[in-house]
């Protein structure tokens, strides 16, 4: 209110008056201006000029860009268009597929063992394999290998690494009841060695008699076959068989015939005259007789007769021969007793005919039979073995007088159908300082 | 020299008497609970279970008069009495069909399985596979 005041009182001619250097300073300010106003046209149109490049520029790569789309339209379209008229890659057959007629089955073994007397240690690491090839509906070539790293002990010192092979046979499967076989055959001298690999026996070791009395394999020729002989599963089976049987060691002690040099492994050694050869020519004939009685599934009986006889000393002179009888009873899905009785004899130069005799009895039973609905009790095996070996050769007083005889308690636990882990004690009595007792476990699993 | 010690022939006796009442004890338990279940068999598939239940090795007469005839074996049953004779029974889904054959092969020569009854069981096993 004051200020309009003084305005109305004040004369309009001293509003209007402006000194000169008011007036030149206004004056600069406007041509400042005018400059100012004159760059920043120059400046748009610079901008403007720039940008309608860019715009050219971008409809140019905008151009570019159709044409790729369009050459990528055109070469998948002609894609399609090839993928149609030629025909689709061959689909292999599931049947004729090479890895599904070539299998690789087998086994595998971990060992941890206190001997009496010592440390304990691992004692064993095994890979087992088994190549399958089957060559149509009745051809199969079978090959199992073993490779072991073992803990010499108390034998010796370190380990020692090996590689086998532990059975290489061609079969040819005739009829439905008789099978042609050849190559480096199981023996069928009982039924441990070609049931008793790996994670199959229910006990880490081999029975006594087993390893000490019988060959494991031998290179012939085999017939084999089992027959129905009722309705209910019953059958007759059996194994026919020739091989170059025993032989003579390498390091002959005094002859060929000697009874220390029987060499289980095979008919090469050194002959008389120093040459190491094929031993004799004449080889060993070999057979087994087996019945299986079933009852109902997972109840069965099964008895069998084996036996093998042959030359085994350079001169031919003297016969090696062995007679086993086996049985094997399951009653359920959880309990099984089976064993052996093995009776071997030979003749040597320096013993006159010597027998030797040794069995073994085993029996299993699975802990889900009592139905206690227990996880960890479930998946229990109970077992147990009695084997015992007599009349072994004895190196230090040339005779046969080691006995032994061996009580086996254990258990298995099933982690699953093929990976099983065994422990077990063996009291052993014997007059064979190499035997001790012993606790063993293992883990093995079966593939 | 090993000779034999009153302590460890102690021992073994303990140990072989409680080995032997464990087992006879299983023994004594297979015989005294009931038949195994229907689904003894690894596979737990409908097919499977039935074939299992169909475990009658006596069939009932349907007429007294009528000659009793047994039934053909099923593979699943001769899977059963065959397979764990030596080995914990392996699962059929564990292999595809293809690996079935071969390894049937494998098993018909090695266990001495009459052919007809290696077909029958490849023939299950095959039915039941992984693929």
């Amino acid at each position: 209110m004051a200020g309009c005041v003084i305005g109305m009182a004040l004369p309009s001619r001293v509003t209007a008056e402006v000194s000169d250097a008011d007036f030149n300073a206004l004056k600069g300010t406007v041509e400042k201006l005018g400059e100012q106003v004159e760059d920043l046209q120059q400046s748009n149109i610079v901008q403007q000029q720039t940008h309608a490049q860019d715009t050219q520029l971008i409809g140019q790569l905008q151009q570019k860009l159709a044409e790729t789309q369009q050459i990528a339209t055109n070469a998948e379209q002609k894609s399609i268009e090839a993928s149609m008229t030629q025909p689709m890659p061959r689909q292999p057959i599931d049947e004729a597929t090479v890895n599904h007629n070539f299998m690789m089955l087998g086994d595998a073994e971990f060992q941890y063992a206190k001997l009496a007397g010592q440390h304990g240690a691992f004692l064993q690491a095994d890979f087992a394999p088994i190549f399958l090839y089957r060559g149509g509906d009745n051809i199969l070539f079978e090959a199992g290998f073993d490779t072991t790293l073992q803990n010499n002990a108390p034998n010796s010192s370190g380990y020692t690494t090996s590689f086998n092979l532990s059975f290489a046979q061609l079969d040819y499967v005739l009829n439905d009841y008789l099978t042609v076989a050849a190559g480096e055959l199981l023996l069928p001298l009982g039924t441990y060695t070609e049931r008793g690999a790996g994670w199959l026996n229910k006990i880490p070791d081999d029975p006594l008699a087993v390893d000490a009395l019988l060959p494991g394999s031998g290179v012939g020729a085999e017939l084999r076959g089992g027959i129905p002989v009722g309705d209910a599963g019953e059958s007759l089976n059996y194994e026919v068989y020739v091989v170059n049987g025993p032989g003579s060691s390498d390091t002959p002690l005094t002859t060929s015939g000697a009874a220390a040099n029987l060499d289980l492994g095979g008919n090469v050694g050194v002959r008389s005259d120093g040459v190491t050869a094929n031993l004799h020519g004449h080889p060993s004939g070999g057979a087994r007789l087996g019945f299986f009685v079933p009852f109902k599934p997972h109840y069965d009986l099964e008895l069998g007769f084996s036996g093998q006889s042959g030359e085994w000393d350079d001169a031919g002179n003297h016969l090696w021969s062995a007679g086993v009888f086996d049985a094997a009873l399951h009653l359920g899905p959880s309990f099984e007793a089976k064993g052996e009785y093995i009776l071997t004899r030979y003749g040597s130069d320096d013993l006159g005919t010597h027998s030797q005799e040794g069995w073994w009895v085993q029996a299993g039973y699975k802990l889900a039979g009592l139905d206690l609905e227990l996880p960890v009790i479930n998946n229990l095996e109970i077992v147990g073995r009695y084997d015992a070996l007599h009349d072994v050769y004895d190196p230090n007083n040339n005779n046969f007088d080691f006995k032994t005889q061996r009580y086996t308690v254990g258990y298995v636990y099933y982690f699953t159908n093929t990976l099983l882990f065994e422990g077990d004690y063996e009291f052993v009595n014997s007059n064979d300082p190499s035997q001790a007792d012993q606790l063993i476990f293992q883990l093995s699993l079966g593939f | 020299m090993n000779k034999f010690k009153p302590s460890n022939v102690l021992v073994q006796t303990t140990f072989a008497t409680i080995a032997a009442v464990v087992l006879l004890g299983g023994l004594a338990s297979t015989f005294c609970f009931a038949e195994p279940p229907a689904d003894a068999s690894p596979t737990k598939t409908g097919s499977t279970a039935a074939a299992t239940n169909s475990v009658a090795l006596k069939p009932q007469a349907p007429e007294a008069a009528q000659p009793v005839l047994k039934p053909q074996l099923t593979g699943a049953e001769l899977y059963s009495m065959h397979c764990n004779r030596c080995h914990p029974e392996r699962y059929p889904t564990e292999r595809t069909a293809a690996q079935w054959k071969t390894i049937m092969l494998h098993m018909q020569v090695r266990a001495n399985i009459p052919g007809n009854q290696a077909r029958l069981i490849l023939q299950y096993l095959q039915d039941n596979s992984g693929r």
